[in-house]
């Protein structure tokens, strides 16, 4: 990997070919002022090239590809330097033939020595000391990393679509259609068929049509076998699968081929309820009034197709190919999405309906383009606040079969706790509220193209660095963007441990707007909004609730079982964060306990993948019944204790910051 | 066999502060051990009384204005009483007349005021404003610039007043009261927010919040309970000041302390009771930990005295 030297700090960090300079730059903990998120505009984030690969043949580019010579050598093309510019920004041809670049548009290609003149640099900050390698960023698992996760699984779903040959009747042989149907499957090892009624409606019309060779689907229903579906022909290969996660605040859908497992697409947008309530309570109190229930069901209902449709198309599927949909979701969303009442959740002793959910089918809940016969499987829950989707990440992560005592963390709009092994799990629940998926934030958004999702701040001047998705004009902050922000408005002494502003710094950056007192991270002009992208006194209000909620929540169950957090050996993190979820900064702010790195693993979207494994194997789904009825369930609601941790937790990084030796180096320091 | 003591020890130390100047200097806190369990630890200075002195003594009982009837318009003659008759250790004074919502009388006749009770006594004072967010910046900050030399306490400072009240102290050099409301994280999150602005430690008296015999007083009682047990037990640099508790207002404000027989003919005689309701609450603040108690009837304080003598 090449390696890139920025002076006068003399840090040097190895990164991917082609990786950005100025994101080369954030991993080495170097600051260089950028805010208009790395198009150019600002022309902030000024380098000096001081040497670069290539370089001795090679010779500085310039805007005008001419020229200029360098060791008397002529002069090479870009490609063969170590770093390439794709493009000069604002510079002037002087500075261009100085070796200025803007770091925000230029890849590395190969090994480079940078220097970051003064106006850039502006501050000294000694570099954040990470917690290793892996721990600044925790292992963010890939597919297959996953799929290693739950060991044996082999694909073989509920629904299975399976080619016949049914025998042609004679008068010799006069047996009746499915008599003949009933034969073939058991030849092909199908045998004892529970037969849906509305499959023989029309089955002489569907073994004639192609000669008598039909695909049959079939449904494996704990021990019964269910023929659900014919249809003319060969149509084995379109088997297709949709797990759903259901969040409050945000909607995931992912395409699957059954046959392979694979996903073939995805989608997903905030969740249309959100404007009935932000979040469960407010729902189910809008789910009791006049036909409250059918507008919240119809939502989501309409909001899952249009995001299957998505993927349907970006995969060039049919909606009709689709025989299994596999959702998770919390208690109170499975409830709705299934138009059925979620009453008594809110209500102590908190009851919810059902748990378990029977196979559903989709007409029965107003869905009705999907193939004739098709499931809707709904990963079961525990209680009223851990639901499906708590179950579904459980068996993502693979703790349920793991030796090692873990503690899996699912940050969302609550905020929920498992921990345990395989021979044990408890699981508790508490309101983080929609703070870390972007929402009750004034310029919050999902993690998507131009969300801020990384950010420094100066402790000398406060200017910021600020890097979005894909390199795109700010547009809002997303989940991570906002811990990091939180963290480093704290350490650069923007805000103090109570999250209130500093009024007397100076700096234009903190200021008074009609939201009371705010940071500037983007003004206007660099930003894709018309208006300046601030983070307010309100939405640190938030975030702090948020993580002290987490905190709390934490560590309310390690100490219910008498646990430290040096014991558990295995951190599964899980949540709709962007790729770059720095661990450190969650661990700066205190949403986290200061754990080790090594140990931690972030999962991404826990409830995707599980219902994505339910989906495929019909052995996962039924996992999924074990592992609901294995968690004990800790309602904080009535454990004092919870309260206390959590208004102990709502100051940065905790009222007791020796919990956090890190951090309270990091302060020292600052 | 000899019945052998149980005894705790403790690694941590209450901070000594100083109150007032040159000859009238006192200290309070310092101990090692829970209060007056003088067998487990050392216990330097005693709890002391700060008697009150109002501007204002609106809505006040008959009985509880009696034994100031001769000075009670003039607080430089009140607390001068309270110092050569009552022998009180401090003074508080009570600027409940600069409370926007009642008389909202200015700060610099709250200054005024200051300057005049200083004048009269030899004793350290303390300064409490009404407890109004924004007054009190306003109040402290005038009343801290004309007590400039004479090392007072003001109050409260709580969690949306702190930055302007302990800059004040801080830049007169006077003592700061942190009150939190009857919460053990804030209490300590109040005294880290005080001292990152730059105030000493050993400047900062936290004030728990007072409830009275009952009303909540099982509540502060146990707050205090445990920040004197962090600060003893896990040696808790941020929870280790010596606490104040202001018990008169507090007390003489319950339906008890207030009400005349014609009201309640079953409660017995209602400056006796009244008494001993401050009394009684002022002993058990003490015993959970109280450093300095600021009361107001001197019948009161005596039984308190004589508590507090027979125990030490």
């Amino acid at each position: 990997m090449p390696k890139v030297t920025f002076l006068p700090d003399n840090i040097t960090v190895e990164v991917a070919q082609g990786e950005n300079l100025l994101r080369a730059a954030m991993a080495a903990e170097v600051h260089i002022s950028a805010t208009c998120g790395g198009r150019g505009v600002c022309g902030k984030c000024r380098v000096i090239v001081e040497d670069s690969e290539g370089w001795r043949e090679g010779g500085l580019p310039s805007r005008a590809n001419s020229k200029v010579e360098h060791d008397g050598n002529p002069q090479r093309q870009d490609p063969e330097l170590g770093l390439i510019s794709n493009s000069y920004g604002n510079l002037t041809e002087e500075e261009i033939q100085k070796g200025y670049r803007l770091a925000c548009l230029c890849t590395v290609e190969g090994d480079v020595t940078v220097r970051i003149p003064v106006e850039a640099r502006r501050g000294e900050r000694e570099v954040l000391e990470r917690l290793k390698e892996a721990a600044a960023y925790g292992v963010m698992l890939t597919e297959e990393d996953v799929a290693s996760l739950v060991k044996g699984v082999t694909v073989d779903p509920a629904v299975k679509k399976v080619y016949l040959e049914v025998a042609k009747p004679d008068l010799a042989n006069n047996a009746d259609d499915l008599t003949r149907l009933r034969q073939a499957a058991k030849a092909a090892g199908y045998k004892e068929l529970e037969v849906d009624f509305l499959t023989l409606t029309n089955l002489s019309e569907v073994l004639r049509e192609q000669d008598f060779k039909v695909t049959a689907t079939f449904l494996k229903d704990h021990h019964n076998l269910h023929l659900v579906r014919v249809e003319p022909g060969d149509t084995t290969k379109s088997n297709l699968g949709v797990a759903f996660d259901i969040g409050t605040t945000t909607l995931f859908v992912q395409l699957l081929d059954l046959n392979t497992g694979e996903a073939l697409s995805s989608a997903s947008d905030y969740n249309p309820q959100i404007s009935f309530g932000e979040d469960v309570i407010t729902r189910i109190i809008y789910s009791l009034k006049g036909d409250g229930l059918k507008k919240l069901q119809e939502t989501a209902t309409k909001a899952f197709m249009k995001l299957a449709t998505e993927a349907l198309e970006k995969a060039k599927r049919k909606s009709e190919e689709i025989s299994l949909v596999s959702a998770a979701g919390n208690t109170t969303m499975a409830h709705l999405f299934l138009g059925v009442s979620p009453k008594n959740i809110r209500q102590e002793p908190y009851i919810p309906v059902v748990t378990h959910w029977p196979h559903i089918r989709p007409q029965e809940i107003g869905i009705s383009n999907l193939a004739s016969g098709s499931q809707v499987f709904m990963v079961p829950g525990r209680a009223s606040y851990v639901g499906g989707d708590i179950t579904a990440g459980v068996l993502a992560s693979g703790m349920y079969n793991s030796d090692k005592l873990t503690l899996y963390i699912d940050v969302g709009t609550n905020g929920e706790i498992v921990l345990g092994n395989k021979e044990w799990l408890m699981t508790c629940a508490c309101s983080a509220g929609p703070a870390f998926e972007g929402g009750s934030i004034k310029h919050g958004m999902r993690a998507t193209i131009g969300a801020i999702e990384q950010v420094r701040i100066n402790w000398e001047d406060h200017e910021p660095m600020i890097l979005t998705i894909g390199n795109k004009p700010p547009a809002g902050l997303c989940g991570s963007g906002l811990i990091d922000s939180l963290a480093e408005l704290f350490l650069a002494k923007v805000i103090d441990p109570r999250g209130k502003f500093h009024k007397n710094l100076e700096t234009k950056r903190v200021r008074e707007g009609k939201s009371g007192w705010e940071y500037v991270l983007a003004e206007k002009e660099m930003a894709a909004t018309d208006y300046d992208i601030t983070i307010t006194e309100v939405d640190i209000d938030n975030l702090m609730r948020a993580k002290a909620a987490v905190y709390a929540g934490i560590t309310t169950l390690l100490d219910n079982v008498g646990v430290g957090v040096d014991q558990v050996e295995e951190f599964f993190i899980a949540g709709g964060f962007g790729h770059y979820l720095e661990l450190d900064k969650a661990i700066i702010i205190g949403m986290f306990p200061q754990i080790e790195g090594s140990k931690v693993k972030f999962l991404g979207n826990g409830s995707l993948m599980g219902a994505r494994l339910a989906a495929i194997s019909a052995e996962m789904a039924d996992i999924t019944h074990q592992i609901a009825n294995k968690m004990t369930y800790l309602e904080l609601s009535v454990d004092p204790a919870f309260m206390e941790r959590y208004t102990a937790a709502l100051f940065l990084p905790h009222t007791e910051v020796s919990r956090f030796p890190m951090v309270e180096k990091l302060m020292l320091q600052s | 066999m000899p019945v052998e003591t149980v005894k705790e020890t403790y690694t941590g130390k209450v901070r000594e502060v100083v109150l007032g100047s040159g000859e009238g200097e006192v200290k309070v806190g310092g101990q090692t051990t829970m209060p007056f369990y003088t067998f487990e630890g050392d216990m330097p200075n005693k709890p002391k009384i700060a008697m009150e002195v109002y501007d204002e003594t609106e809505e006040w009982s008959d009985w509880a204005k009696e034994p100031f009837a001769d000075v009670i318009d003039d607080p430089p003659s009140w607390a001068k009483k309270c110092q050569d008759t009552y022998k009180t250790d401090m003074v508080t004074l009570q600027l409940r007349s600069t409370d926007p919502n009642g008389s909202n009388t200015s700060a610099d006749d709250a200054a005024e005021t200051t300057k005049k009770v200083l004048d009269a006594i030899d004793i350290p004072l303390i300064v409490m404003g009404s407890g109004n967010i924004e007054k009190d910046q306003e109040v402290l900050k005038k009343v801290a610039e004309v007590a400039h030399g004479k090392n007072i306490a003001i109050g409260p400072a709580q969690e949306d007043n702190y930055k302007a009240i302990a800059a004040a102290a801080m830049a007169y050099n006077h003592k700061v009261i942190a009150q939190s409301p009857v919460d053990i994280n804030i209490a300590k999150q109040l005294n880290i927010l005080i001292t990152q602005l730059g105030v000493s430690a050993d400047n900062i008296i936290m004030d728990p919040t007072t409830g009275a015999l009952g009303y909540g007083l099982e509540y502060t009682y146990t707050i205090m309970e445990r920040l004197r047990l962090a600060a003893l037990q896990q040696n808790d640099d941020m929870t280790n000041m010596p606490i104040i508790c202001d018990l008169g207002l507090e007390t003489w404000k319950t339906k008890e302390a207030k009400v005349g027989v014609d009201e309640e003919p079953t409660w017995g005689d209602p400056k006796t009771r009244a008494i001993t309701w401050e009394a009684v609450t002022a002993n058990s603040l003490m015993m959970a930990g109280a450093d300095i108690l600021v009361m107001r009837h001197p019948e009161a304080i005596k039984l308190v005295r004589n508590i507090i003598d027979s125990l030490s």
